[in-house]
């Protein structure tokens, strides 16, 4: 059903013509050119003791990765290609797998640094999840305020009134729709066993009210329509995946023996690209195994082809680039 | 006219439990956790019980055997319902005496209009509901996730206890979808029935027949939603299928409970001569003459809005059209006042009992009887 957008969606829909004109080529918000459809930054990063990774050795990786998938001689410059100072930039987790399966949070503060170096204020990050408590599960601690990056959950705070996308209608996080100008996804890379994969678009389930809805056929479209609303679309600047562990099966839960140690962090300003090269480890891992493909296995994330189709970034695997950093 | 239990009922609902017992959830896992009767549980811990109708499948996963949408889920996921959890290989319900609505409403409300006629009914909800209309007058509790609904620790008894407080003779689960909640459904129902109050559903009728014949034999009366007589209709508008509603509506008129049926009618979508018509055929032909059906008026919401209030020509046309057919007991919902709000006599056209949006004005019925021309009117009139 066709529906008049609100002022809001109008507003979001602004920032999401230039974004969509970004993928492209053309300048994205922030003046710069920092948008490589296709294109995802991969750099190494393995875990040490107990499975975490050092501080120095996130700084690193993080700032290779963010260089790399905009093309920036620096990742201070790749920031600023990306953000201006005045936004307030919304950093979504994905903490269903708990401490054992969600971005570390030695990696989520290298990129919380890069920022920080590239102009973002500090007090303009917000890390967040859907609920306070999966992050503190994950290893995050809760700030509210102070000067530093904020980190809280949605906490139920949603729209009043439910948004149209494609085939979802649903409630956004008011931190989506309203309190943030920019939106980062920082997923991890995993095996869903309804989606196919769990990486950097379907993470953005976690800002709907009604995700349980849209599970059926593989999350697709439903995926797209969400990631495709201007809410996100309109604001979706990056998407970082914390590859140092992944998982090849039985996702999204954590499963030790499908968790494998992938050794990679990767970025791109490509939401498709990132998912697809998400689905390629994936199905790498699977075959090593002697388990069929995702696609064998009867769930390819289909939605993935989708989000290419609805405009949302490169869902050709043949176009797929990994620039290793 | 709903009279709300409010914060005062409740707490005197707590101070009543408090010198019986404190009620401990029956957990699965570490997340289990001790409540109170009456305790507000609101974005923090769920208790979590063990589901009745579910199958353990390889590697973890669960299938739902409750619900025609047979939702298969990993470990850490929900089913579409949103009020099921897949916790390590078993299948929980997170909504188990977590009431999030809870009011006295005449018994018209639901509505029943051949069961007790002007009585209360302690009609109470859980979070959830395993379709999704888009018309749905009550999505700010169907369409969420128990954590994002306030809710209050109200076990079967502590409803039960609430009702004789309220002065109702019958329970009702409703507002939401008691399908989701069927376990609560099914235990209060037992509550209810032992002390001698009249369990009622108000329900989509979306649920498969095992669950629901186990649970059938407690429950004195059934509404459900016929939302339209076109599968495509429950396709694009409610994500669910028509056949496995109209084969629940056989099995509980099989089971010879009482049985009312509501339609929605919601202009341009399924206000079609043509649908009421075959509608009206099919409950004839399947359920009987004698089972009332209610036609309401749509008025805007959710992600509905773009449509207008049915038109009250269209409700009188459905009126018409549905009695042509032979059905007895035709009614309109959403227009306080109308005529067809009021039920007759089939048998020598004398209007029985008078009604003005969900009050009784009056009713003539002798021993469930008309008193003109002695005819039995069907219903549960005691």
């Amino acid at each position: 059903m066709s529906r008049r957008l609100t002022r809001r969606e109008l507003a979001a829909l602004a920032g999401g013509a230039a974004v969509a004109g970004a993928v492209g080529g053309t300048p994205s918000p922030a003046g710069g050119s920092g948008r490589r459809p296709g294109v995802v930054g991969v750099a190494a990063l393995a875990p040490g003791e107990g499975g975490r990774v050092d501080g120095a050795a996130a700084d690193r990786a993080m700032a290779a990765v963010l260089a790399a998938a905009t093309g920036a001689p620096s990742a201070a410059e790749a920031v600023r290609l990306l953000l201006s100072p005045s936004d307030v930039v919304g950093v979504k987790l994905n903490c269903l797998g708990g401490r054992n399966l969600s971005p570390r949070p030695e990696v989520v503060d290298a990129l919380v640094r890069r920022l920080v170096e590239g102009g973002v204020r500090p007090g303009s990050i917000i890390l967040f999840e859907r609920s306070s408590r999966e992050l503190e599960r994950a290893g995050f601690t809760i700030r509210r305020d102070g000067d530093g990056p904020r980190c809280y959950g949605i906490d139920n705070d949603w729209d009043r009134t439910p948004s149209e996308s494609g085939a979802i209608g649903s409630c956004f996080a008011r931190l989506v729709s309203e309190s943030c100008t920019a939106l980062i996804s920082f997923g991890v890379v995993k095996d869903h066993d309804l989606a196919g994969v769990s990486a950097g678009l379907k993470n953005w389930y976690g800002v709907i009210h009604n995700p349980n809805k849209y599970h059926d056929n593989h999350c697709d479209p439903y995926v797209a329509d969400v990631v495709r609303h201007p809410f996100i679309a309109g604001k979706l600047r990056l998407t970082v995946l914390d590859g140092v562990t992944a998982q090849c099966h039985g996702g999204p839960a954590y499963r030790p023996d499908a968790v494998f140690a992938l050794g990679r962090l990767a970025a791109s300003t490509d939401p498709v690209a990132a998912d697809l090269w998400a689905w390629r480890v994936i199905d790498a891992e699977r075959v090593r195994r002697g388990l069929p493909t995702l696609e064998g296995a009867g769930r390819p994330p289909a939605f993935i082809a989708t989000a290419a189709g609805r405009g949302l970034g490169v869902g050709d695997p043949g176009r797929l680039a990994e620039v290793e950093a | 006219m709903s009279q709300p239990v409010d914060r005062r009922g409740f707490a005197r609902l707590v101070a009543a439990g408090a010198a019986s017992a404190i009620l401990p959830a029956a957990g699965v896992g570490a997340r289990s956790r001790v409540l109170r009767v009456g305790e507000p549980v609101e974005g923090g811990e769920l208790p979590a019980r063990e589901a009745s109708w579910y199958r353990r499948l390889e590697e973890g996963r669960v299938e739902c055997e409750l619900c025609p949408q047979g939702c298969t889920v990993a470990d850490a996921e929900r089913g579409t319902c949103g009020v099921r959890e897949n916790r390590g290989g078993t299948y929980v319900t997170l909504v188990h005496s977590l009431a999030c609505s809870v009011h006295a409403d005449p018994v018209e409300k639901k509505p029943f209009f051949h069961v007790r006629p002007g009585e209360l009914a302690l009609s109470w909800a859980a979070a959830g509901c395993n379709v999704e209309c888009k018309f749905c007058q009550n999505w700010e509790i169907s369409q969420f996730r128990p954590e994002q609904v306030r809710a209050t620790y109200l076990p079967p008894e502590a409803l039960v206890d609430l009702a004789r407080r309220a002065g109702a003779r019958l329970t009702a689960a409703t507002y939401s979808e008691p399908v989701v909640f069927w376990e609560y459904v099914r235990d209060t129902a037992r509550a209810a029935r032992a002390a001698g109050l009249l369990p009622t559903v108000v329900s989509n009728g979306y649920i498969r027949e095992q669950p629901l014949k186990e649970v059938l034999p407690l429950l004195g009366a059934v509404k459900v939603d016929l939302k339209s007589f076109r599968d495509e209709f429950y396709r694009d508008q409610i994500r669910g299928r028509l056949e496995p509603v109209l084969k629940a509506l056989e099995v509980i008129r099989a089971a010879e409970v009482w049985l009312e049926i509501v339609v929605l009618l919601i202009p341009t979508l399924n206000d079609s001569e043509a649908e009421v018509r075959d509608l009206a055929r099919w409950v004839k032909t399947t359920l009987g003459r004698e089972v009332p059906v209610h036609f309401t008026r749509f008025h805007p919401t959710y992600r509905l809005t773009g449509l207008p209030p049915t038109p009250v020509a269209t409700l009188e046309r459905a009126w018409r059209v549905a009695r042509a057919e032979g059905l007895e007991y035709v009614y309109l919902g959403n227009v306080p006042g109308h005529p067809g709000e009021s039920t007759t006599c089939p048998g020598c056209g004398e209007v029985l009992i008078r009604r003005v949006g969900f009050q009784v004005l009056a009713n003539r019925l002798v021993d469930g009887a008309c008193p003109g021309c002695g005819r039995a009117i069907p219903g549960v009139w005691r």
